[in-house]
């Protein structure tokens, strides 16, 4: 059995790293890059763990969509995030889903969230060198609890307690590390989570329009909430004169 | 500069003007031409600019290229004649004004880019000249420049003769920068025509409006109070007497 | 990317009925890092005259100071009020003496005749060529989103109020379509007896 099942023909020329170099070095005059911009993140606590992103796609300064959903549901027990490349993340989580509902099938129980994530680094190492960009995060649950990789076209492949990822990463990390606690309430977590992401996309022009949020449970993941950063901001900023009143 | 391009930098794109400019010599003196669009990269920055500019009474000058230098050098040659005018006490000759831009010109090895047609009157009769942006001259009985020269010479090629009347004259200009207008993308909207004869000046703006917009359907206003207001400052003043010119008339309806 | 879009940001003006509107967005950041959301680019040269500087923020300031300089002088030597033509004037002068190596702004002018009242506005680029229109002038990195807007919003003769609401939904929905403008707005109206400044409630993002 492959463990490429999936693979892009790229048939016709001798070298295709080569080939591809002159798309994909940053001054080359075709464009290929889109929704570069970005903040997500996602993190573990005693309760699961929780997905919070932004909803911008960018294509240079031009801002093509406010309403972009970041988070990708492969399954009902595993959540994919989106950074980068829009259509190679989309793609490839795609192909993942199918893998995970094939090893399903032939094993008789649900894939493991480190077995899934290696599935994926393993796709996107074979494509390294051609122009392939996306970092993005596998969140799921399975026998050991919950489980939380990144995963990027690199092939790098992580484990950790808190991952962001974007161009306004930098901005959600500040957040979250000041507020992290493993022990912290369900609804502090959340709150959490959508404060780094608002925060992210004040500071990041990149990053913007609403905060979606996801809470990975025993039982499977929900989606908790989406709001507007506009009306977060005004609500924070009123919360924060009362406090200083 | 040029350090800030070798990082990575574009230089800024200035207002330039991809432009068709022509000029013919006809019975009784000259006949300029220009076209009304400005452009900035690929967006109409005007719709409706004045390409052909003033030099002296008896002569006028039209500019293709960057938009800031052929304004500046055309301003800058028409105030030094203007001073010759007031010195020699004589009309300036077209040739002075010619020598001085191209003068200018070569002075910054084209590093202006300001592409010119001097067209104008004076006591040795109807004169016609091309001034390139390098400081190189033609005088020639018909000319044309800018991005839409090709399409504006192709008219004159097939239309000019020697000693064309007035009405003739204008017919065949207007259809010269007519070409340009729908044929050569960086040029657009409407013709400008100036008439310079022995005695009289005649600036056409415009002589033909090329392309009328098109009509609004429905109303797109906004009603009042759509914008919040997060602060509301009101800085007063004695109202001025204001002088009723007699222009202001006519706002009043 | 462009100089001109280092630090982002965006004016815009309309002309109405005996009225004049000036508005810019608030925002200073270096690419595409928010560093403050209280930066104003427009700035005041008389009663009823301003001008705004979108583009290079270092530039911004620089010229907004030779040009009050400038404009001082000129006040003192004859003794009244300036055009605002005359005043285009003085900054087409000001920017085309760096014609190799220009101020990195494209400004904006919106004001009303010291003596008649007659509205003006009009934009320059960075090397002063002057363009003036009878209806609207745009400039900064959201300019596409701007003429969109204004080419479907503005009619002639808009009162003072309808002139506020046009300009300020003109340039809201274009900077909201814009990654490097934004983060609050200001908007001036100008009326031969007043001048309102409005501050607006915008996105933050």
């Amino acid at each position: 059995m492959s463990q490429f099942t999936t693979s892009l023909p790229y048939q016709g020329f001798e070298d295709p790293v080569t080939f591809l170099q002159g798309f994909t070095n940053n001054d080359s005059d075709v464009k290929i890059k889109f929704n570069h911009g970005t903040t997500t993140l996602a993190f573990k606590f005693k309760h699961g763990c929780i997905v919070a992103v932004d909803s911008r796609a960018t294509a240079g300064p031009y801002i093509a969509s406010q309403t972009v959903k970041k988070v990708i549901e492969i399954n009902p027990y595993l959540l994919g995030t989106m950074a980068g490349g829009a259509a190679d993340c989309s793609f490839w989580e795609r192909v993942l889903a199918k893998q995970c509902r094939i090893y399903e099938l032939r094993n008789k129980e649900i894939i493991s969230v480190a077995a899934a994530s290696k599935l994926l680094a393993n796709m996107v190492y074979g494509y390294k060198g051609m122009g392939l960009s996306m970092g993005t995060m596998i969140v799921g649950w399975d026998k050991q609890g919950p489980g939380l990789y990144y995963v990027d076209s690199d092939g790098t492949r992580l484990t950790n307690d808190i991952f962001s990822v974007g161009s306004g990463s930098t901005y959600a990390y500040g957040v979250l590390d000041s507020g992290y606690s493993y022990d912290m309430s369900v609804d502090d977590a959340i709150d959490l989570a959508r404060r780094a992401i608002y925060h992210a996309t004040h500071r990041d022009a990149y990053s913007g329009g609403v905060v979606n949020l996801y809470h990975m449970r025993k039982t499977g993941w929900v989606k908790v909430s989406q709001d507007d950063v506009m009306d977060l901001h005004f609500k924070y900023q009123e919360e924060k004169l009362k406090k200083h009143a | 500069n040029l350090s800030l391009g070798q990082k990575g930098f574009k230089a800024p794109t200035a207002y330039k003007t991809g432009t068709t400019i022509a000029g013919i010599i006809f019975k009784d003196g000259v006949i300029l031409g220009a076209d009304t669009r400005a452009t900035e990269d690929t967006i109409v920055a005007d719709k409706n600019c004045a390409k052909i500019h003033y030099i002296a009474p008896n002569i006028y000058c039209c500019g293709a290229g960057t938009a800031a230098d052929t304004e500046m050098t055309t301003q800058m040659v028409s105030s030094n004649l203007e001073l010759h005018r007031l010195n020699t006490d004589r009309n300036v000759r077209v040739a002075t004004a010619n020598q001085m831009l191209k003068q200018h010109l070569y002075r910054y090895q084209g590093y202006i880019s300001a592409a010119l047609v001097l067209g104008g009157v004076d006591i040795a009769g109807p004169h016609l000249y091309s001034i390139y942006p390098h400081g190189s001259t033609d005088k020639l009985p018909y000319v044309t420049m800018g991005s839409g020269s090709l399409a504006a010479m192709a008219i004159f090629e097939d239309g000019w003769k020697p000693n064309i009347d007035l009405e003739e004259g204008k017919a065949l200009v207007k259809t010269a920068i007519r070409g340009g207008i729908f044929n050569d993308l960086g040029s657009g909207s409407n013709v400008d025509l100036c008439i310079i004869t022995k005695d009289k000046v005649d600036y056409i703006r415009p002589y033909e409006e090329s392309n009328e917009k098109g009509k609004r359907q429905g109303s797109y206003k906004y009603k009042r109070g759509t914008t919040s207001v997060l602060t509301k400052d009101v800085i007063r003043f004695d109202e001025l007497d204001i002088e009723v010119v007699s222009e202001e008339a006519m706002e009043t309806s | 990317m462009s100089i001109l879009s280092y630090n982002g940001g965006d004016v815009i003006a309309m002309k109405g009925k005996n009225c004049v509107a000036i508005a810019c967005d608030r925002r200073f950041g270096i690419q595409a890092q928010t560093v403050a959301t209280d930066f104003d680019k427009i700035f005041k040269m008389g009663e009823r005259l301003y001008v705004g500087l979108p583009g290079l923020a270092t530039d911004t300031q620089t010229v907004s100071q030779r040009l009050k300089y400038r404009l001082n002088l000129y006040t003192l030597r004859e003794n009244r009020e300036i055009k605002p033509k005359t005043f285009m004037s003085v900054v087409s002068n000001l920017l085309y003496e760096r014609r190799f190596g220009p101020y990195f702004v494209e400004p904006v002018i919106a004001g009303l005749d010291p003596i008649t009242a007659e509205p003006f506005v009009c934009s320059l680029d960075l090397i002063g060529c002057p363009m003036i229109t009878d209806d609207f002038v745009v400039s900064g990195t959201a300019s596409e989103q701007m003429y969109g807007m204004c080419e479907t919003l503005w009619t002639p003769d808009l009162s003072p109020d309808d002139l506020f609401e046009t300009i300020s939904q003109a340039l809201l929905n274009a900077v909201d379509r814009d990654a490097v403008s934004g983060w609050g707005a200001k908007v001036f109206v100008i009326e031969k007896d007043k001048v309102t400044v409005r501050t607006l409630k915008t996105r933050m993002d």
